[in-house]
C-alpha cells in the first residue's frame, strides 16, 4: 500500500526540528494524506482499536472459564459437561455481539466518512492542495480499511480460539447461525468492509453526516435480513439415510460430530429412492399398525436427514467472503470513478 | 498515482516571465441544469497582477474560481493557468484557492493546520505560514474551532500562503470580518503577494477596497464578462461628465453612455470615450467604485476587455517571438 509508506517529498525541508504535533498520542508516523486521515479521524480509529482490544482480553478471559470448567470435569463421552450451558450461552450472545461490527463499522466509520468533508467544507481544503483527489480518496479509504481488517481478523481469531473447544462437542451450538458464521474466519473481515464501502458511498452521495448514518443504517440491516436468509444456501447439503425400516425399534440417522441438521426434519426415504416429508401418514399415527401400512403401501424403507457438515465452514464462509469482498470492490470503484469526478 | 514531489526542483525560482498569463479562458462556459452559470468567457489575467473580480451576487464569480481551480469543469472552452492545464499537476502545484467559507478542521491546532499544509505540498514555504500565523499572534497550540473569524481567515492565508503559489485565487476572503481584521489581513494580503510575485484573484463585493489593493479588473454579469484591464486603463477609458442625465446633449455624442449617474456626490453621466475630449466642461476620470458600480447598475453596457486582457493579443504574440527568438 503505497499511501501508507513514508514519501521523502513531503517532510520539511532539513534543518527544521521534525516535532509532529498530532503525534501526542504515540500515533503511527505517516507522512502526506495518511498522516491527515489518520489525524482527522483518530478518536474514531483509536476507538476501534481500543474496543477490539477490550473485546479480546473479555474472551481471552472468558475462554480462560471455558478451559478451567471442561479441565475440572472431564467427559467420557466426548460431549459437554453438565451445567455448561452458561458458558455456552456467553459464547454464543458474544457472538451476536460481534455480528454488530459490521454495522458499527458501516454507520460509525464509513458514513461520515466522506460526509463529514463534504458538510464542513474540508474536501475543498484537501482538494485545493498539492495533492490529487485520487490519491486522498485512495488514502481515505484505505487507511480505515486496513484497520477495520486488522480488527476484524484478531476479533474472528480470538472468538475462534474460544469458541474450539466445544465447537464438536456441543448440540446447541449450530455452527450455521450467523453467532458462528459470521464472526469466525474471513466473514467478519469481508463483511465489515462492505458495509464500510456501503456507508462511505452513502455518505458521498448524501452529503450530510448525520443522514447518510441513518441511510446507512438502513441499508445494513437490508443486507442483514437477506443474508440471514440466503447464508445456508452457499453449502452443499448432505444426506444420511438408513435403510432398516421406520419402526419402532429401528436406528434413526446419525449425524457427524459438528453437522447441523438442515431442511424439513427427518424425511421417510422410500425404496426407489424418493423422500417423503414428516407429514406422511400423520394422520395415522394413533395407531400403529395402520400407520405401518401406510407408510409400506408407500415403500418406505428408512429415514433420511439433510445436513450441512462442519467441514463445509470453511468453503462457504469463503464463499460468502468473495461476494461480499467483489460487492466491496465494485462499491470502491464506484466512490473512486464519482469521487474523481463529481466530488464537492 | 502522480507524484507532486518530483516538482519540488523547481522550488520557488517559478518566477512568471513579464508578459506570461497566469490565466487564459477560451470561451469558457459552464452549464448547470438551471441554466448556463458562465457563457463565452474569453479573458488573460497578466503574471503578476492583482486582480478584482466583481460582479452581483449568482454573476458567475464563483463558478469562475472554481473553474480555474479545477473544482468545477467546464462545459466549452477551456482555462490554463501558467500554460497548462486547469488541474494538471503543474497548475494544481501553482495554484492556491481559499474558498469563501474558509474551511478549517476545526479540531486540528494552528499548527496541525500548518502541518496539513507541509504533509500535502511539496512547494511548502513553513516560514512564510508561521509568519503570517505570528504576525497575528494566533498562538500555534490553539484549536481552530477557538479561534476568531479574523483570526481563522488568517490561519487560511497561512495556509494558502505557505503553498508558495504563482497564482492565489480568493473568494470573498474579507466578507465576514471587521474592518480593523479586514485592513490588516488585507495588508498582509498585498506585502505577501507583492513580496513573492503571486497572482491574485480576488472577488470582493468591497468595491472601496479593492481600490486599494487592485491593478487589475474583470467584471462579470450574468454570466458573461463586462470589463476586463488594468484599472488605470479602465478608468481613463471612462469619464464622468458633469452634464444633467438624460444623454442626448451634443456632448456624449463620441461617446457611450453607461449610467445616467446620480449619485450622492457628484452628479453627471459615466461615459465610455469614444473620442478625446473635446468640450471645454470639467471631466474627472471615475473612481475605480464609481465604474463598478455603474457597470453593475447596467447589465446591458456592452463590454469592454481592454487589450492586454484579450487572448492571442499581440503581448502574447510579441512575447512568443521573443522566446522565440531566444530559443534559436
Amino acid at each position: 500500500m503505497t499511501t501508507l509508506t513514508h514519501d521523502p517529498a513531503h517532510t520539511a525541508p532539513a534543518g527544521r526540528p521534525q516535532h509532529a504535533p498530532g503525534s501526542r498520542l504515540a500515533g503511527p508516523r505517516l507522512g502526506g494524506t495518511a498522516w491527515l486521515v489518520w489525524r482527522q479521524h483518530r478518536a474514531a480509529f483509536w476507538t476501534l482499536i481500543a474496543l477490539t482490544l477490550l473485546c479480546v482480553a473479555v474472551m481471552v478471559l472468558l475462554r480462560g472459564q471455558v478451559v478451567d470448567h471442561l479441565d475440572a470435569h472431564p467427559q467420557k463421552s466426548g460431549g459437554l459437561p453438565p451445567d455448561f450451558e452458561k458458558y455456552t450461552v456467553r459464547l454464543f450472545s458474544f457472538g451476536g455481539y460481534l455480528g454488530y461490527v459490521p454495522l458499527l463499522t458501516g454507520v460509525l466509520l464509513g458514513a461520515p466518512l466522506i460526509a463529514g468533508d463534504l458538510e464542513s467544507g474540508t474536501a475543498k481544503l484537501v482538494t485545493s492542495q498539492s495533492v490529487s483527489r485520487l490519491r486522498w480518496l485512495t488514502t481515505k479509504l484505505a487507511l480505515p480499511a486496513a484497520l477495520i481488517t486488522l480488527s476484524t481478523a484478531v476479533l474472528a481469531a480470538v472468538f475462534n480460539w474460544w469458541w474450539s473447544p466445544v465447537k464438536a462437542r456441543s448440540d446447541t451450538l449450530e455452527w450455521t447461525s450467523g453467532a458462528f458464521f459470521d464472526v469466525t474466519g474471513v466473514m467478519p473481515v469481508a463483511y465489515a468492509l462492505m458495509t464500510f464501502a456501503v456507508g462511505v458511498a452513502a455518505g458521498m452521495l448524501l452529503r450530510r453526516t448525520l443522514v447518510s448514518m441513518v441511510v446507512t443504517l438502513g441499508i445494513v440491516v437490508a443486507i442483514g435480513v437477506v443474508w440471514d436468509r440466503f447464508r445456508l444456501d452457499l453449502g452443499n447439503l448432505v444426506s444420511v439415510s438408513t435403510d432398516k425400516g421406520v419402526g419402532p425399534g429401528a436406528a434413526r440417522p446419525k449425524l457427524p460430530a459438528g453437522a447441523v441438521q438442515q431442511g424439513e426434519g427427518t424425511y421417510f426415504l422410500t425404496s426407489s429412492g424418493a423422500r417423503l416429508d414428516w407429514t406422511t401418514c400423520l394422520d395415522k399415527i394413533d395407531n400403529d399398525r395402520a400407520h405401518t401400512a401406510c407408510l409400506e403401501a408407500k415403500h418406505v424403507i428408512g429415514w433420511s436427514i439433510d445436513y450441512l457438515p462442519i467441514s463445509q465452514m470453511h468453503t462457504m464462509q469463503w464463499l460468502g467472503a468473495g461476494i461480499m469482498l467483489a460487492v466491496a470492490a465494485a462499491i470502491v470503484t464506484f466512490i473512486i470513478v464519482w469521487g474523481r469526478k463529481r466530488l464537492l | 498515482m502522480d507524484h507532486p514531489g518530483t516538482h519540488r526542483g523547481n522550488g520557488a525560482g517559478f518566477a512568471p516571465p513579464v508578459g506570461a498569463s497566469a490565466i487564459e479562458a477560451h470561451g469558457l462556459g459552464k452549464q448547470y441544469r438551471r441554466g448556463w452559470a458562465l457563457r463565452d468567457v474569453s479573458f488573460r489575467l497578466p503574471a503578476g497582477r492583482v486582480c478584482g473580480l466583481v460582479g452581483p451576487n449568482g454573476a458567475g464569480k464563483s463558478t469562475l474560481m472554481g473553474l480555474a481551480t479545477n473544482m468545477i469543469r467546464p462545459t466549452t472552452g477551456s482555462l490554463r493557468v501558467f500554460g497548462a492545464a486547469a488541474g494538471s499537476t503543474e497548475s494544481v502545484l501553482r495554484t492556491a484557492f481559499l474558498t469563501q467559507e474558509k474551511p478549517l478542521f476545526g479540531r486540528f491546532t494552528v499548527a496541525e493546520t500548518l502541518r496539513l499544509g507541509r504533509e500535502l505540498n511539496p512547494r511548502w514555504d513553513q516560514e512564510v505560514a508561521e509568519g503570517i500565523v505570528h504576525a497575528g499572534r494566533v498562538p500555534l497550540k490553539a484549536r481552530i474551532g477557538t479561534l476568531s473569524g479574523g483570526q481563522r481567515t488568517r490561519v487560511a492565508f497561512a495556509l494558502a500562503f505557505g503553498k508558495r503559489p504563482d497564482l492565489l485565487i480568493l473568494d470573498e476572503p474579507m466578507s465576514d470580518l471587521d474592518p480593523l481584521v479586514r485592513r490588516e489581513l488585507m495588508a498582509t494580503l498585498t506585502a505577501e503577494a507583492a513580496e513573492h510575485g503571486t497572482t491574485v484573484l480576488v472577488s470582493s463585493h468591497m468595491l472601496a477596497e479593492l481600490e486599494h489593493i487592485c491593478d487589475y479588473l474583470l467584471v462579470v454579469a450574468d454570466g458573461g464578462l463586462r470589463l476586463a484591464g488594468e484599472v488605470n486603463e479602465l478608468r481613463a477609458a471612462h469619464a464622468l461628465l458633469d452634464i444633467p442625465g438624460g444623454g442626448s446633449l451634443p456632448a456624449v455624442a463620441p461617446h457611450t453612455v453607461i449610467e445616467p449617474h446620480h449619485d450622492e456626490g457628484r452628479p453627471g453621466v459615466l461615459v465610455r470615450l469614444g473620442a478625446p475630449i473635446t468640450s471645454g466642461g470639467p471631466v474627472t476620470p471615475p473612481t475605480l467604485e464609481e465604474l463598478l458600480l455603474a457597470y453593475l447598475r447596467a447589465p446591458d453596457a456592452p463590454s469592454l476587455i481592454a487589450p492586454s486582457a484579450r487572448v492571442g493579443d499581440i503581448h502574447d504574440i510579441i512575447a512568443r517571438d521573443r522566446q522565440k527568438a531566444v530559443t534559436v
